[in-house]
């Protein structure tokens, strides 16, 4: 070490994946930590990213830290894989990374999603990564972090269990809509992301590994493979998904999976399937395709145990 | 494929991209060269919030997000996220500035005195519309004085503190390696001093100034006097890898330090600075910090509440976010709304007596 | 300055992956696998800990190790060395018959703050035969419903020691390595010293 070249390296305008070694580092000793402590929130320093925060740089971060030129990506937004920010978003991690790109969940090592589970069972060599854009399930109850954080070191849960209470007084039943919050192996409440009610059940003693990460409030946490997901409701009063089971896509014509719901001009509304990709399969395969079959969460428009 | 035709997908975002920069047409190096040259301060804005002191690249990250400052911003973030640190530079004592100008409104003068230095501050706000007529504004050339001010000045709260007029906290020697840095680890609460003022460093001067505003009108308990403003350059002072001690350059700071009386008896200091010229985000970015301590939990002048929100890559990412679509969490609030209305509905015809109806409200959905 | 190619705004193209990438990213995919699903046998890109410390430890870091190359190693990469009671990453040396009290200062991080404590490293045997060290079962995160494993040449008492220290959340979480083996106890397994 005896001259300023040694302070350097070569320059390259940027690292593999993009973030550089240690930031990567930093970012495997909390994602190791987060799987021992599953739905605790780890602070990370969140570095910035070429999108902008709030529209998954904290996915991203996480993405871009296990990414390898033999990974497959999947980038869903609200179930698309053809929405803007999801194209964007692939287009970049494999720019950075020479990983593959996917829209079949099946073939993906890697999927990133905000909003959505894909409706097709994950596998145990799949990891799901999910954008956070609030990864405080008390923040409705408690805007401050600190005080936030404290309630969660005590297992103070009692303000959040007293808002869903008075929601069943006042409406006869739980209002919450996405991001339903859920009690994981027992100890930390998280918010699952804004996914629907319809996806939290996915989460519970799963086969994969699922990371949460929210870039811009500097969190990360994680649902390790076979860990209690319990969303929050009262013994009397099952826990209740969206009630799309018996809504038919006008498109696929599949039945008993998650809808997006299409206003027409004659006061009705149709459905259309929100994984894109599933309902893709489903038109080809009954174009004659030969697809291999899928295995769902849902069956029939019921989960399947 | 009926899904394919129905959404734009690639094809629209490279378009719209296209679009956005058509009317700016091909940066080049000329183009660099002119925005450094015709926006100093705009650019000393920009490696501050950015906090990466590289004036080619500030004028780059401008030209090509056509001026949009949290565009830029984001740019120059997300380029230093990529670079290694490698070193850490020598801290910096007020003493030892390369003052420009430096100012003081709580005495008529100061040991070192004040001295004016670049200012717009006593300018007539004038446009100089001959400019449009063919008449071009040539500003009138600086007269030196006789003697020039002296380049180094002490510091007015090292003469308050011999006078036992501010509070002298120990010194604390912390070794280099282990000045917390935000860039690397987060910000959590109650912020690490060298937290705090970082945070401050890069903070959107729109924001440092929108709730340093509220604390200056009354939503703080203390009212701001500059105690001492200025503008200098600093040294960055290096170890060579061979032992030696040298200034790899200067960088423009500027820092303000705002007092007002504490309860103690004594004056109460805050403090800001940051790269490049910019007063206002110092002042204002001062006055939060003086009004920090024991400020009231979610009021501006709260250190988690002003930090969190003066952020300006995660503010404006934030905000246009909602830009994104939300049509699932939309779907799934509806849903809870559609069937606590129906439970109503049945809860009423099955009741004789007349109760009030239910109003039901979905939850708060966490935006997304 | 010659005449340049005009170049376009993307100027992204998938960079190189060096040597390093590699290795820490091989290392990071065995020990996340392993720590999410506890007991479950992965592979290091090379025998011993020195992979693991390298796609973990840096200057933000504070370590202990037992042994002095492994402490070299992790000063080269710029982290602190420290005590074992300060240490956030630990490399330990356990002969079977060590006095293990020493454990007892681990990180075992906060209510508030669980994730400081320690990630711990530890080299011993993994049982693979009939008989072959001291036999576990593992509940908990990651494991369906039980798994069983055996571990030989730790001390008498490491895992008692381990269930005394980590009163979930808090915890140490560790590695055991053998050659390249590597597998993960993280804080939420309960262990079953059968």
């Amino acid at each position: 070490m005896t001259s300023l070249a040694s302070l350097t390296k070569p320059w390259e305008a940027f690292s593999y994946g993009f973030l550089d070694a240690s930031a990567k580092r930093e970012l495997r000793r909390k994602m190791l930590k987060a799987v021992a402590v599953p739905g605790c929130q780890m602070p990370y320093a969140s570095r910035e990213v070429p999108i902008a925060r709030g529209w998954g740089t904290g996915g991203l971060q996480v993405t871009l830290t296990l990414l390898k030129p033999t990974s497959v990506v999947k980038v869903i937004d609200q179930g698309a894989d053809d929405s803007v920010n999801a194209a964007s978003i692939r287009k970049f991690l494999s720019r950075v990374s020479g990983a593959g790109k996917t829209w079949d969940t099946g073939e993906a090592t890697i999927l990133q999603s905000r909003h959505r589970v894909p409706e097709e069972v994950l596998r145990e060599d799949q990891i799901l990564v999910l954008q956070v854009p609030n990864p405080e399930p008390l923040r409705p109850v408690e805007p401050n972090m600190s005080v936030a954080r404290q309630m969660h070191a005590d297992a103070d849960y009692g303000r959040l269990w007293l808002t869903l209470y008075e929601q069943m007084v006042r409406s006869g039943r739980i209002m919450q809509g996405a991001a339903y919050p859920s009690l994981v192996n027992g100890r930390h409440v998280m918010t699952p992301s804004p996914i629907p009610r319809w996806d939290v059940p996915k989460l519970h003693m799963a086969r994969h590994l699922t990371f949460l990460s929210a870039g811009r409030e500097k969190r990360l946490y994680a649902v390790p493979p076979y860990t209690r997901v319990e969303p929050l409701v009262f013994s009397d009063v099952p826990y209740k998904v969206e009630e799309h089971h018996d809504l038919t896509c006008h498109r696929s014509g599949l039945t008993g999976y998650f809808m997006n719901e299409i206003p027409q001009n004659d006061g009705s509304s149709s459905f259309e399937v929100s994984d894109s990709h599933f309902g893709i399969k489903a038109i080809r395969r009954s174009e004659g395709e030969a697809l291999a079959p899928i295995d769902t969460w849902y069956k029939n428009g019921e989960l399947q145990p | 494929m009926a899904y394919v035709a129905t959404r734009g997908g690639e094809k629209a975002i490279d378009q719209s991209e296209r679009l956005y920069r058509a009317d700016m047409g091909t940066i080049d190096a000329g183009r660099i060269a002119e925005i450094r040259r015709a926006l100093p301060w705009l650019i000393d804005r920009v490696m501050g919030e950015a906090s990466l002191y590289e004036a080619d690249l500030a004028a780059l990250a401008l030209a090509q997000s056509g001026g949009d400052l949290y565009e830029a911003v984001l740019l120059l973030r997300a380029w230093r996220t990529t670079q290694p640190r490698l070193t850490i530079a020598e801290p910096v004592t007020q003493d030892k500035l390369f003052t420009h100008r430096r100012i003081s409104a709580a005495f008529k003068d100061i040991p070192g005195g004040q001295i004016l230095g670049p200012t717009l501050d006593y300018s007539h706000r004038l446009l100089a519309t001959g400019v449009l007529e063919g008449r071009p504004f040539v500003p009138a050339a600086v007269e030196p004085a006789t003697t020039p001010a002296p380049a180094e000045q002490p510091s007015l709260a090292a003469w308050q503190k011999a006078q036992g007029l501010v509070a002298d906290p120990a010194r604390e020697d912390v070794a280099l390696d282990d000045i917390p840095d935000l860039t690397r680890e987060p910000l959590l609460f109650p912020a690490k001093r060298a937290h705090t003022l970082q945070s401050l460093a890069r903070a959107d001067t729109g924001g440092v100034l929108a709730l340093g505003y509220s604390a200056m009108r009354g939503y703080g308990n203390a009212h701001p006097t500059v105690n001492e403003l200025r503008l200098a350059e600093a040294e960055v002072v290096v170890r060579h890898p061979r032992g030696t001690m040298f200034s790899a350059g200067r960088v423009k700071v500027s820092q303000a330090e705002v007092t007002s009386k504490g309860r103690s008896g004594q004056l109460d200091l805050g403090f800001c600075a940051t790269f490049g010229w910019n007063e206002i985000k110092v002042i204002a970015g001062a006055t939060l910090d003086l009004n920090a301590p024991d400020a009231p939990q979610n009021s501006p002048v709260n250190e988690e509440f002003f930090l969190y929100h003066t952020e300006p890559v995660e503010a404006s990412g934030f905000c246009i976010h909602f830009k994104l679509p939300h049509y699932v969490t939309f779907q799934s609030a509806l849903d809870a709304l559609r069937d606590a209305k129906a439970k109503a509905a049945a809860s009423d015809a099955a009741s004789t007596a007349s109760a009030p109806a239910r109003q039901p409200a979905v939850t708060e959905e966490v935006p997304a | 300055m010659g005449a340049l190619p005009p170049s376009s705004h993307a100027l992204i193209t998938a960079p190189l992956r060096g040597a390093d990438e590699i290795r820490d990213n091989t290392a990071f995919e065995a020990i996340l696998w392993a720590l999410s699903r506890p007991g479950e046998i992965r592979h290091l890109p090379e025998p011993g800990p020195r992979t693991i410390l390298l796609a973990l430890v840096d200057r933000e870091c504070r370590v202990h190790a037992d042994d002095a190359v492994i402490g070299e190693l992790a000063a080269w990469t710029g982290a602190t060395l420290t005590p074992l009671a300060g240490a956030d990453h630990v490399f330990l040396s356990l002969e079977p018959g060590a006095d293990i009290a020493r454990l007892n200062t681990l990180k075992v991080g906060s209510a508030l703050y669980p994730d400081d404590g320690a990630t711990v490293v530890v080299e011993a045997r993994l049982g693979r035969a009939e008989g072959d060290g001291q036999r576990l079962s593992l509940s908990g995160p990651g494991i369906e419903t039980t798994r069983e494993i055996a571990v030989a040449g730790l001390p008498a008492g490491f895992f008692a020691l381990r269930d005394r220290l980590c009163r979930y959340p808090l915890g140490f979480d560790l590695f055991i390595v053998d050659g390249s083996d590597v597998i993960g106890l993280p804080r939420s397994t309960l262990i079953e010293v059968l």
